[in-house]
């Protein structure tokens, strides 16, 4: 085997000529590297480029209100709680009012701090924010922990959402500043293939609707799952740096002059039950939203988080739930706009992510 | 420092760069403190064992090269308890004492267990047997001690062999930190070439395997036996991949600094009987415990019931030093029942599959006696890999049961997940198959540099993409 070696070796000197002088073969060693730097880097900002041309699902999401299209009165921010909870067509259809909604999967409250800047530092700032809120809303992001990093890739540029994502994990420069860095090592799901599809105008199927995603989806075993390995129930922390992120959204909608609405969307009763220091949260709630001027609206009580038909697991809605839900809490939007007499523009819907 | 690491990423071009730029008399020094940087990278302070095993064995070496009749054997086994002591002390102490409490408290005769566990300096087995090796060559006379305490220490501490082999002779490499090493663009290549080969066999092919294999491997009752054989074939392949592939790239790295090592692998599953299978799978330790244990033992030129004891201790050695478990070691013997078995029965053999019209040449027979000797293997895998012997008896006896094609998915291995695993191992195998690797090496660098260039950094992205960056450990570094 090490022969065969030998004599390929041999046969390429043969084939391309001796190299004369080490430094010639230095600086085409050299030259090579700098091609290849350069080739990576070209391939990176190419997929980047693919993924910013995708206008539909999570990517189309992201890339409408990163390129500053969405510009609506209400906008909605949060985890996946947020995504599958709140459709925005409701909220329009019932306040008269635009809204979009930024909620992504597995964000916590310091990576929604960081869409929240991003996008008010792109669009226009919006009346109303809907900030949804969680058991876990005082959990930052664990360095190494940021979920679906590949959403991030294409838009690291935008000095808010870079910085957020760095706070949390120093390793994140290394996604932005070295080429295919981020879609090789941090990012696991294929994301630069999506890059590729999108360079060719491929698109995926329109999932998300003015940034919302419907789950069309029953009841499942996950939160039976969940208990057996929980019975004593759970208790979740309340960390400085999300005290710090939640705050750090109260403070940009006051920048903004934007009313902030914190809203605890229905979470399925039983695992309310389960939550042991579910008090002690609710009051940083409102002791938050006190401070900063803004509501505090609480869905526990919520008579759809006593029937797991509208749920498909205990912390989200199904489609059918979500609808129920939108309803409610835009109806309870327009009413309490009506008593603060906050000006409506007529409708001005602007920026969707796709058709539906 | 891992190899598949930014670190090394940055360490390698550097030391290069010195390596070839700094006078002849600093070349060795330079490695060596490289090598040091390289293993401090892993726990600094393990640094000091390794030190203590290489002051031992350097003075060892003068010493038995200097004296004569039993003194001298006197010196080589000093030497050989006080490396193997080391080994012992890092490795094996708490598996002896916990299998000694064990047996204790069985007998009605509990004791105590030490409470503190050592972690093992990754590596250990490698520099240790290398070390072994010299001595005994010294001792053998078929190598000349080593006066330069800095060249005995760089020729343990090699960092582009250090902590998972080849397991190198003194004989090859001892005599190349002797040589001028001077920059040559086509070795360059060619080792960058065998290094990017390595990358492909880890990142591409073992760590995506290993998503699903730790998946599967790690809670064995919660997967059916359609994964659990989905499993145990792919750990075949990651295990091959993860430790041909360090192979690979300590070959290529030592080639670009203008050294040589021995191969280590030559296609072991292409294997159509397990001799021929240990012939070349990890061939530095089979060819190191096949000249300081099987020869010296006897080998087979002894009779029958001496040759089964010599095959038994030397592959339940071989278990024992893959790992500080009684799986390891049951893993071992199987093999070496498989051989014993094999070279008992190979007479019958021959002769039932000739009068069935199966002569050595047909391609039937070659295929059976592949797919057994595959089969074979597999089987050994899961001793290797499984947590202990109720695991490994567990996925065993549930390989075929419950082949349920709908849930073959695993907490982190999606179903498209399968789509670049498999194609990765098809590659591998096309690759490998023949001489198909080395035809488009050729093809390569025959091209002109305006194709070359785009071929070889196509290559390079097609590795950084397909990579899997999660468990960047390799297997062997335990050991």
């Amino acid at each position: 085997m090490e022969a065969l070696e030998e004599k390929l070796v041999k046969e390429e000197i043969v084939t391309r000529g001796p190299v004369d002088f080490w430094r010639q073969g230095v600086i085409r060693l050299l030259l090579f590297f700098l091609f290849l730097g350069l080739v990576t880097f070209g391939v990176d900002q190419t997929l980047s480029y693919g993924l910013r041309r995708i206008t539909t699902s999570r990517f189309g999401a992201i890339n409408a209100w990163m390129s500053g299209n969405v510009n609506t009165q209400v906008i909605i921010n949060g985890s996946s709680r947020a995504l599958v909870h709140y459709d925005p067509r409701i909220i329009s259809r019932e306040t008269g009012l635009s809204a979009y909604n930024l909620g992504a999967n597995g964000v916590q409250i310091d990576v929604q701090a960081g869409i929240l800047d991003a996008y008010l530092a792109r669009n226009q700032a919006p009346k109303i924010i809907i900030q949804n809120l969680e058991a876990f809303s005082f959990e930052a992001t664990k360095s190494g922990e940021i979920y679906d990093p590949g959403i991030y890739m294409p838009h690291l540029d935008s000095p808010e959402l870079y910085r957020a994502l760095l706070a949390i994990d120093h390793d994140v420069w290394k996604w932005r500043h070295i080429p295919l860095y981020g879609y090789a090592v941090a990012d696991m799901r294929f994301t630069w293939a999506r890059g590729i599809a999108g360079l060719f105008g491929i698109q995926g199927r329109q999932d998300y609707f003015d940034g919302f995603n419907p789950r069309f989806k029953d009841w499942s075993q996950d939160f039976e799952n969940f208990r057996k390995g929980a019975s004593s129930g759970v208790e979740y922390k309340v960390e400085s740096k999300g005290r710090e992120a939640l705050v750090r959204c109260l403070e940009l909608a006051r920048t903004k002059g934007a009313l902030m609405i914190l809203v605890y969307s229905p979470e399925y009763v039983e695992m309310q039950h389960l939550e042991k220091n579910r008090g002690e949260i609710f009051l940083h709630f409102r002791e938050l939203a006190e401070k900063y001027g803004a509501e505090f609206w609480d869905y526990s009580d919520s008579p759809l988080c006593s029937n797991r038909d509208f749920f498909y697991n205990s912390q989200h809605l199904n489609a059918r739930g979500a609808e129920l839900f939108s309803e409610d809490v835009a109806r309870r939007l327009r009413r309490f706009l009506e008593s603060r007499k906050v000006a409506t523009a007529p409708n001005v819907s602007q920026g969707s992510t796709g058709s539906e | 420092m891992l190899f598949n690491s930014l670190e090394f990423a940055l360490f390698f071009p550097v030391v290069c760069a010195l390596y070839f730029l700094v006078p002849r008399k600093l070349k060795t020094p330079l490695l060596l403190v490289a090598s040091c940087g390289f293993y401090m990278a892993f726990i600094p302070a393990y640094i000091l064992i390794l030190f203590t095993t290489i002051l031992v064995d350097y003075f060892a070496g003068i010493w038995i090269e200097n004296s004569a009749g039993p003194r001298k054997k006197r010196l080589l086994w000093i030497s050989i308890a006080a490396t193997c002591l080391i080994l012992f002390v890092f490795k094996y102490f708490y598996f002896f004492t916990d299998t000694f409490a064990m047996i204790s408290s069985e007998a009605g005769l509990p004791v105590w267990e030490p409470a503190i566990r050592i972690i093992l300096p990754i590596g250990l087995s490698f520099h240790t047997f290398q070390s072994l090796s010299y001595v005994i060559e010294v001792y053998r006379g078929e190598q000349k001690a080593e006066r330069d305490f800095i060249t005995y220490a760089t020729y343990v501490m090699f960092f582009p062999q250090l902590v998972a082999g080849p397991i190198e002779r003194p004989q090859n490499l001892l005599q190349q930190f002797h040589q001028v090493h001077r920059f040559d663009h086509d070795r360059v290549v060619s080792g960058l070439r065998r290094m990017a080969w390595g990358f492909f066999k880890k990142l591409v092919v073992a760590d995506r395997l290993a998503l699903y294999v730790n998946d599967v491997y790690g809670m064995p009752h919660q997967h059916n036996g359609l994964q659990l054989t989905i499993a145990t074939v792919f750990f075949a392949y990651q295990i091959y991949c993860d430790f041909s592939g360090y192979s690979d790239i300590a070959i290529g790295t030592a080639r670009v600094l203008g050294f040589k090592l021995m191969e280590n692998f030559d296609r072991p599953y292409q294997s159509s009987s397990i001799s021929e299978f240990w012939r070349r799978w990890h061939i530095s330790l089979s060819t190191w415990f096949r000249d300081y244990v099987y020869f010296p033992l006897g080998g087979s030129k002894v009779a029958k019931p001496k040759w089964v004891r010599n095959i038994l201790i030397t592959f339940g050695v071989s278990g024992l030093w893959h790992g500080a478990a009684w799986t390891y070691v049951a893993w071992g013997l199987l093999n070496g029942i498989y051989l014993v078995f094999g070279g008992l029965t190979k007479g019958i053999r021959d002769r039932c599959l000739g009068q069935l019209g199966l002569e050595h040449t047909t391609f039937l027979r070659r295929f059976l006696m592949w797919l057994t000797t595959f089969i074979l293997i597999n089987i050994t895998w899961i001793l290797f890999r499984a947590a202990n012997f109720s695991e490994a008896w567990y996925i065993f006896t549930h390989l075929f049961s419950n082949w349920d094609i709908s849930a073959i998915e695993t907490q982190n291995f999606r179903l498209l997940y399968f789509v670049p695993a498999i194609m990765a191992i098809g590659l591998l195998e096309v690759l490998q198959a023949g001489e198909t690797r080395r035809r488009i090496v050729r093809a390569i660098v025959a091209m002109p540099t305006y194709l070359r260039w785009p071929a070889y950094a196509s290559i390079v992205c097609f590795v950084i993409l397909f990579g899997v960056y999660q468990s960047a450990q390799f297997i062997y570094f335990q050991f």
